[in-house]
């Protein structure tokens, strides 16, 4: 076996272990989803895959199903709660809302602040790209006291509005960083020969730099939406009925034991939508569109 | 088309001035060449006519109208830049097409410009192909074509030909000048590259520190440059410049440098003693080997150098040499066979030295 070979082979084996270390935890969740309560509590040893597959736990909480009797949580002395405590379908739709809303938000507002300080130049322009990056600097848990005062007093507290602003306040800093850097990879003359051209500042921005940069959209909304459908702190304390997907999840760790076969079924089923975002979005995710525009 | 008046023109940033009260006229139709070293100001003025940088104060006029406050959109002028600065998102097409769409062209009359367009520019065949899909030279056309099919008062090019290979450069700067002599559209265009001043302009203009140094046809400024730094700028290889002092007076006064006794025009006078600067073009030094009845003969006029390079370029030869511890570069259209070191003899074209003030460095 020649060398060049013996690396590939190398090269191949290594990328499957980093790879399964990666994988094998969400893979382990996945499966953990559609296992059977005994299979997930064996005492004797680890079910990997010999157990009889069930859609139970998907059932109950992305369907609504009821809980059965037959999952014998309570022999196991799971906690039981009221009816429709594990139904998960109103946090994935606000999840939904609220993460789709932010990102749009976040990314439509960082959009103009960037493009504004990518191409003008104002006192103190360097200044107040440092102040708002600093606006992250700060832990959530640091804020969240005061948010939830001034968000109850403005009525926004428990509110989709509330949350979406605060994701959207959390976002646009590194938004608006991403943009700016998207921004400035276009050089100033485009704008300048759109300028020249006829076009008016706006559709310099509108009609030729933006659509150069949709990649870097793409990617800066991927974030802000991974971001907000992944968020905890903030969504726990500024609510009270609507619970965002991570929140809901918490709550079936209760005092009496953790359901693991719906923390498994609602996170697993949480993946998809972020999933989905991306796949919808991953042909814009790539560098280069403003290839051509200049000389290389 | 449009004439372009620039008066008392100046420039600051903050307390730096760039631009110092220029003046210039460019008549309707021709094609004037900003040259200068970087940083010069030639771009700044270009972008000042353009309307992309703000006037601190003077005036541009176009056709005899204030521009000073006219938006870059309104002011009908159509601009090539050195990067090419095409939409890279768009066809070649709606590259073109831009400006007519933002005007709200009819259609017919967008396809008719752009159709015409290419088929000067020889991009028929690439009008659908995206920017990155072309070569530095298409997309430098492309940025051409979305410039004439505007139909400007104005052209202007920043270094347009700054990022192409050498070949694609000539190539270029022939397909500018006939693009020019077609649309006679007043041009104003910003190198570095004095080979480009020098073959494209009606007039040069060259700058310096924010200053205009002179200007006038190319062949004027190359005859007669106005001072030593316009000398050395036009011209490649540039023109020999050796510091002497003048000795002898009347007819018999001669310029000597490090010992060297070089002729000075009869018909002029100096004072003995003044310093001066002497310059001479390399193909205004004869070159011949030196033979051994040169030796003997100590022709007054020739200078004895040091062979030290050899530069073969096909219908030249230039040869670098050294005299009396300079410099000197002559050129030559013989098939003299020089050898590094070998003494050869250079006798200069009195008729065409060029005299500088030692201390102003003006033309004498």
């Amino acid at each position: 076996m020649n060398s060049s070979r013996l690396k590939t082979i190398l090269r191949y084996l290594v990328s499957i272990i980093i790879i399964g270390i990666f994988v094998f935890p969400i893979a382990w969740f996945a499966l953990t989803s559609v296992k059977p309560i005994s299979a997930v509590f064996n005492k004797d040893r680890v079910v990997v895959f010999d157990f009889e597959p069930t859609f139970d736990n998907y059932r109950v909480t992305i369907l609504g199903g009821k809980k059965s009797d037959n999952n014998a949580n309570s022999s196991l002395g799971m906690g039981t709660s009221g009816e429709g405590a594990y139904d998960g379908r109103g946090s994935i739709l606000s999840s939904l809302i609220i993460a789709v809303s932010s990102t749009f938000l976040a990314t439509s507002l960082s959009l103009l602040a960037a493009y504004a300080l990518s191409r003008l130049s104002f006192r103190g322009s360097q200044g107040y790209m440092h102040w708002v990056l600093s606006q992250r600097f700060l832990p959530p848990i640091a804020i969240i006291v005061p948010l939830v005062f001034i968000f109850r007093d403005l009525g926004l507290r428990d509110t989709h509005l509330g949350i979406i602003i605060a994701h959207t306040l959390i976002n646009i800093p590194i938004a608006l960083l991403l943009l700016k850097s998207f921004f400035d990879d276009v050089p100033v003359e485009v704008d300048q020969a759109a300028m020249i051209d006829g076009a008016t500042r706006f559709q310099c921005f509108y009609l030729v730099v933006l659509p150069m940069i949709k990649g870097g959209v793409a990617a800066t909304a991927v974030l802000c939406f991974i971001f907000s459908w992944t968020e905890f702190l903030l969504s726990l304390f500024l609510t009270n009925s609507i619970r965002t997907v991570p929140v809901k999840i918490t709550t079936f760790v209760t005092s009496t034991g953790s359901e693991w076969g719906y923390i498994s079924a609602l996170g697993t089923a949480a993946i998809i939508p972020g999933f989905i975002f991306i796949l919808l979005v991953q042909n814009h995710l790539v560098r280069g569109l403003t290839m051509g525009a200049i000389k290389d | 088309m449009a004439s372009v008046k620039i008066s008392n023109l100046q420039k600051r940033y903050g307390n730096i001035e760039v631009l110092h009260e220029l003046d210039l006229d460019v008549a309707d139709g021709r094609f004037i060449v900003l040259l200068g070293p970087s940083g010069c100001g030639k771009s700044t003025l270009l972008r000042m006519i353009a309307g992309l940088e703000s006037v601190t104060s003077g005036d541009i006029l176009f056709d005899g109208k204030r521009m000073n406050d006219v938006h870059a959109k309104d002011r009908n002028i159509a601009m090539v830049f050195q990067n090419y600065a095409l939409y890279a998102h768009m066809s070649v097409r709606k590259n073109m097409a831009f400006s007519m769409r933002l005007n709200k062209t009819d259609k017919k009359t967008i396809d008719e410009k752009v159709n015409w367009a290419s088929s000067i520019l020889g991009l028929d065949e690439y009008l659908d192909r995206l920017p990155k899909e072309l070569s530095g030279g298409q997309r430098q056309r492309v940025a051409m074509g979305r410039a004439i099919v505007r139909d400007p008062e104005v052209f202007l090019f920043d270094e347009p030909l700054s990022n192409l290979d050498a070949k694609l450069r000539v190539q270029m700067r022939t397909e500018i000048k006939d693009l020019h002599q077609r649309l006679n559209t007043t041009t104003v265009y910003v190198t570095h590259d004095q080979i480009e001043a020098m073959t494209m302009a009606d007039e040069v203009v060259i700058m310096r520190d924010g200053y205009i140094e002179q200007s006038g046809t190319p062949m004027e400024i190359y005859d007669h440059p106005n001072n030593l730094f316009v000398a050395q700028f036009i011209g490649s290889p540039s023109m020999n410049i050796l510091e002497c002092e003048v000795a002898g007076q009347g007819a018999s006064s001669v310029a000597v440098c490090k010992g060297v006794t070089l002729p000075l025009p009869l018909e002029r006078s100096f004072s003995t003693g003044s310093k001066i600067h002497y310059g001479i073009r390399p193909e205004h030094l004869q070159i011949s080997k030196k033979s051994a009845m040169h030796d003997s003969a100590g022709d007054q006029s020739s200078l004895s150098a040091t062979v030290r390079v050899v530069e073969p370029t096909g219908p030249e030869i230039h040869v670098y040499a050294s005299l009396a511890g300079q410099d000197i570069c002559a050129i030559t259209r013989e098939r003299l066979e020089l050898q590094p070191g070998e003494e050869i003899l250079l006798r200069p074209d009195i008729s065409h030295v060029h005299l500088f003030d030692g201390e102003t460095s003006n033309a004498l």
